[in-house]
């Protein structure tokens, strides 16, 4: 145990803070007080009177040991990186295939997949206006379109984050596509990206198909299937992002997205899994935002809490139960139009929060992603930024280099203290899902963001080159990536129709009527089924009508 | 659409833009106004109204999106009056209700109109009214008018339709009691929504308990279950409302109707009425039924409701049945029996009957008795002098 | 003195986009400058959105677009007009390259509005297109 502070020096530090704050007063005046996003006020000094290392075993403790606030493994980034995934999703199949392969070229170690808007929504090409068709992701519908999407990638060595809400068609069809060429799925490893449903009702509803309660359902479905079949794949993505997005504070965005997360766990304990086997695949994903200090104690403080409540609210008894594994995408609403090469300096600032933060995997934005999806050479400096921070700045050289400071030591408390405060009053409403049925939770966000754009607009939060240092720009100037040749849709669109005439309809038709089946009742598994029809040949969107025709369309609730 | 037709015309023929912008005229007042008022005023009568009110949070909109589906189902067009309420400080408002609807939107036998409470000239009844009038001169069958309920205004809307139903979600438990006795009084049938949840049987017997307090009624409203959800009661809602005969009693008031409305006037503006928290629960010609909480201000020193309590209570209800038919009455004797100690918490419930009126004279009894457990509480009769004299509001 | 008219406003997303942050926010500051707003959840479709405006007489029409939905925002204009309802005005914010702004305006859109907008000059903007609407219908009738 330390030894505290000796009587004598203590008194000399409080001499030595009131000459200081004194000294500061005059030359500072009193200017207002500072808050963070969270509400949380800011000074400008720090000592060891806001935090002191005698609480350094309770609150903090080793690196890889309860309750984690120093990192979820003991040897951190000195052991393994963290992953650099790099959303990727463009055009056609075979355009996302160049696209990974020469990513991989690059050094990214894992990859991910983003699906086409239309696909997000459940829909197959041929269903939607032709405009809309692979501007922000590939577009995929078959398991044919997943082979040509992954055709060369060695799908059993890879990690594989697919964008992918539920029903989860998307890792359907790349089971399929295992089993065709013979890989085993405990082989496959990777997450079923932004699987959690919630987050989806509440923010960034794109990914919203299927009503809440039905989405519920085919969540955990999922999970137990892949508990037992594809024990390597982590099933559920619960997302912060979203939310924080959509103008959540920081404390908020990890306040919901752990409720979001015991929910879930909930759900799993009541269908009869050991928290001992589901927990250790609870994967979380949440936005890095430019307020540096305030992220990374928002991460830290995440960890400690969801340590505490795996091991007291949930039971888990294995350690590794209790890790809070999480992905963090530098924030794109903190990028600007303005000046968008700034926007390489903010992402160089976010990205540094969430590696001090101690995630586990990072996607960093390319400057251009206020325009449309990034090109090639923006995409290459968003890599490169990772790089630099890790292999000239040699950021991962110590673990958890802010632990101890006695700013974030005490920000880190008190980011806890407004995430547990938020936790016990969607506790009082009766848990998230009730929480969002209400609205509760989406008008906390709502006034959240719009108080946050008065403070903008007021110029009480400065964006460079917006109300501050702007300067005259012709927008024609910008870069941007040129929209989807129609052609290649169009024969997108006929490999569709070609695919559709190839396969076996009977097939087909005996898997959506199993699927279907599975939906009205009560105990069989959903996510099966959505495997064994994209085995059979049956489209996404198929699949994803024959569940809303069953479950209900999603329509989310939203609050002004 | 014959593009000869004038506006007017077109408002009758049903034209949805022509129907819209007559709404818009006579919400705004526009110079227009005058002239839709008197195309429509002579077309209106066709239409069943049914208006919708209840608690927030109750499944308003979730029922009457299914009620909706019923009516459609069976051939029926449907308007909708959205009643949302406008910010007393800004006068902005979020039309929210109609996105509630959202299965509707698309379907051209259907029209949703929003309507912000905010300051109308003539008041939000009026303007409700209005609306009901072009849709009814359009020729929709059923036209549906739905307010939050929260507010005295929203209480105001619903005199407007034909048939007024009362939603109520289960679990209010005591807040039943809470709900505006102004709407309690008003109600044609009571829908417990959500039926499916497990507190739906108790808040029907709650509800059933409460009307059998308001005896005089020649109608008991029925207490209809329904789960918009699946479905369940829509057929038995829609059927009732079927079968009841809405052409122009909306229109003309009956002598019930005024007696009722000149009640409710009455309490409201009786200071010593607030003072007390009395509250009525019915009325029509010479009787009512009214209500109080025995507070903390009502006991007396030996912690029970006191006398001159339950007598103000039994002399309100004495006096606005008195007062019913349009006259000024005063109490000129009393005589109060007490027979029950009353407890801090009860509900005290008096119910007024006329027993005899002759032209100067009448005279009333009044039973009081506890909600909980209906016992008898005391028995107030009175006489009242009756003046020549209308009774009058200062506005 | 006559009572004012508030502005009616629709705000809407067409096309595959689901997020709404800025369009909520637009929304609850139409509100509190006194206008009536409708304010719709995600993928609407355009037929849908011209009954809305229809049957709710609204003076303007906000469109929030992310991603490449602004590109069917030229059908919205043109199921407007074939409904007769080109007074109706409508807006456009959000992600909008520079080239597709000029096929906005030259489709009929009154305004396109980029990120960094200040909330101020679009209220003021709606305000001053629900009124020369709210005009227009007055001189007609």
């Amino acid at each position: 145990m330390n030894k505290p502070v000796s009587h004598i020096a203590a008194a000399d530090l409080a001499q030595s803070q009131a000459r200081w704050e004194q000294e500061f007063a005059a030359g500072a005046g009193n200017p207002e007080p500072l808050h963070n996003r969270s509400g949380v006020p800011i000074k400008p000094l720090y000592t060891p009177g806001d935090w002191s290392g005698a609480a350094y075993a309770d609150s903090l403790g080793f690196p890889g040991e309860f309750p984690y606030t120093r990192g979820i493994y003991a040897t951190m980034y000195r052991g393994r990186s963290w992953s650099q995934r790099q959303l990727i999703g463009l055009g056609v199949p075979e355009d996302y295939n160049t696209r990974v392969k020469e990513m991989l070229a690059l050094g990214a170690s894992a990859l991910s997949l983003i699906p086409c808007n239309s696909v997000f929504r459940g829909y197959d090409a041929d269903e939607v206006p032709a405009e809309l068709l692979g501007t922000c992701g590939t577009v995929i519908n078959h398991v044919g379109d997943m082979e040509r999407a992954l055709d060369g990638v060695p799908i059993g060595d890879l990690s594989t984050a697919m964008n992918d809400p539920s029903p989860f068609t998307l890792l359907a069809f790349e089971l399929a596509v295992a089993k065709r060429r013979g890989v085993p799925w405990p082989r496959i490893t990777g997450t079923s990206n932004q699987s959690d449903c919630i987050s989806h009702f509440v923010a960034n509803h794109m990914f919203f198909r299927i009503a809440l309660q039905g989405a519920r359902r085919i969540v955990v479905d999922h999970i137990a299937f892949l508990n037992e079949h594809v024990p390597a794949w982590n099933p559920l993505s619960i997302v912060g992002q979203h939310m924080q997005q959509a103008g959540a504070t920081p404390a908020e965005a990890m306040a919901f997205t752990l409720c979001s997360a015991i929910q879930y766990a909930e759900d799993c304990i009541a269908a009869g899994m050991d928290p001992d086997r589901f927990l250790p695949r609870f994967t979380f994903f949440f936005d890095i935002s430019v307020s540096f200090f305030e992220e990374v104690a928002k991460f830290r403080a995440g960890r400690r809490v969801w340590a505490k409540l795996c091991r007291e609210r949930f039971g888990a008894k294995d350690p590794r139960s209790w890790r809070f594994k999480f992905h963090g995408q530098t924030s794109g609403v903190d990028l600007t139009r303005q000046q968008p090469l700034n926007n390489i300096a903010r992402v160089t600032t976010q990205a540094m929060a969430g590696i001090f933060g101690g995630l586990q995997s990072l996607h960093t934005d390319s400057y251009d992603e206020v325009f449309s999806t990034p090109t090639t050479e923006a995409a290459r400096i968003a890599v490169a930024t990772q790089n630099i921070l890790r292999e000239e700045s040699h950021l991962t050289d110590v673990i958890d280099p802010l632990g101890g400071s006695y700013y974030v030591e005490s920000l880190t408390d008190q980011m806890q203290q407004k995430i547990e405060a938020i936790i016990d009053m969607i506790d009082a409403a009766g848990g998230m899902y009730k929480a969002v049925e209400q609205g509760l939770v989406q008008k906390m966000i709502g006034d959240s963001a719009l108080a946050f754009q008065k403070r903008v607009d007021a110029g009480q939060e400065t964006v460079v080159g917006v109300n501050k240092y702007a300067v005259e720009e012709d927008p024609a100037d910008y870069p941007s990536l040129e929209y989807p040749d129609r052609a290649r849709m169009d024969a997108q669109i006929d490999k569709l129709k070609a695919f559709k005439a190839s396969r076996s309809a009977a097939d087909v038709d005996k898997a959506l009527t199993a699927l279907a089946a599975s939906a009205q009742s009560r105990n069989e598994n959903v996510f099966a089924q959505v495997v064994a029809s994209a085995e059979a040949g049956a489209t996404h969107g198929e699949i994803c009508g024959t569940l809303r025709r069953e479950l209900g369309f999603g329509q989310p609730l939203t609050i002004v | 659409m014959n593009a000869a037709a004038t506006p007017l015309e077109a408002i009758l023929a049903g034209d949805r833009r022509a129907v819209a912008r007559a709404i818009t005229a006579l919400e705004n007042d526009s110079p227009a106004a005058s002239g839709v008022r008197a195309t429509v005023g002579a077309h209106v009568g066709r239409a069943h109204v049914i208006g919708v009110t209840g608690p927030p949070g109750g499944g308003k909109s979730t029922l009457v999106s299914a009620l909706i589906r019923q009516l459609r189902a069976r051939g029926h067009t449907v308007a909708v009056v959205a009643v949302d309420p406008s910010s007393p400080f800004t006068g902005g408002a979020v039309l929210g209700d109609r996105i509630r609807m959202g299965e509707h939107q698309a379907d051209e036998g259907v029209f949703i109109r929003s309507l912000a409470s905010r300051g109308h000239l003539g008041g939000l009844a009026r303007a409700a009214g209005d609306v009901v009038d072009v849709f009814d001169a359009a020729g929709f069958d059923t036209i549906i008018v739905e307010t939050v309920g929260a507010g005295q205004s929203e209480v105001e809307v619903t005199r407007i339709a034909d048939t007024r139903l009362v939603v109520c979600p289960p679990g209010l438990g005591d807040d039943i009691q809470a709900i505006k006795a102004g709407v309690l009084e008003i109600a044609d049938a009571f829908v417990v929504s959500k039926a499916d949840l497990p507190d739906a049987q108790r808040t029907e017997n709650e509800l059933l308990s409460m009307l059998t307090l308001r005896r005089g009624q020649a109608v008991t409203p029925p207490v209809l279950r329904t789960v918009a959800t699946t479905g369940e009661g829509l057929v038995e809602l829609v059927d009732w409302l079927g079968r009841r005969t809405p052409r122009g009693t909306r229109r003309g008031a009956t002598e019930d109707q005024a007696a009722r409305d000149l009640v409710a006037r009455a309490i409201g503006a009786d200071g010593y009425a607030k003072h007390l928290g009395l509250e009525l629960v019915a009325a029509q010609r010479g009787s009512t039924t009214v209500r109080m909480r025995v507070g903390a201000q009502h006991v007396n020193f030996n912690n029970r409701c006191h006398g001159g309590a339950i007598f103000s209570l039994a002399d309100m209800a004495l006096g606005l049945a008195g007062n019913s038919h349009g006259n000024i009455a005063a109490l000129i004797d009393g005589n109060i029996s007490i027979s029950k100690a009353v407890e801090l918490g009860e509900w005290l419930v008096a119910h007024a009957t006329e027993v005899s009126r002759s032209r100067k004279v009448a005279v009333y009894r009044v039973d009081v008795s506890r909600a909980s457990d209906r016992a008898h509480v005391a028995c107030l009769s009175g006489t009242v002098y009756l003046l020549d004299k209308p009774v009058t509001f200062k506005t | 003195m006559p009572h004012e008219r508030p502005p009616k406003v629709i705000v809407t997303k067409i096309g595959f986009d689901g997020h709404d942050r800025g369009s909520r926010v637009i929304a609850a500051c139409l509100r509190d400058a006194g206008m009536e707003v409708i304010y719709t959840p995600p993928w609407q479709e355009i037929p849908t959105v011209v009954k809305l405006a229809m049957e709710e007489d609204a003076d303007v029409i906000g469109i929030s677009s992310l991603a490449t939905d602004h590109l069917i925002v030229p059908k919205l204009m043109e199921a407007l007009r074939a409904a007769g309802l080109a007074d109706i005005q409508v807006i456009v914010g959000g992600i909008v390259p520079a080239k597709d702004e000029k096929t906005l305006l030259a489709a009929g859109v009154a305004r396109v509005f980029h990120p960094g907008a200040a909330l101020d000059d679009i209220v003021t903007a709606v305000r001053a297109l629900a009124q020369a609407r709210h005009a227009q219908q007055g001189a007609a009738a």
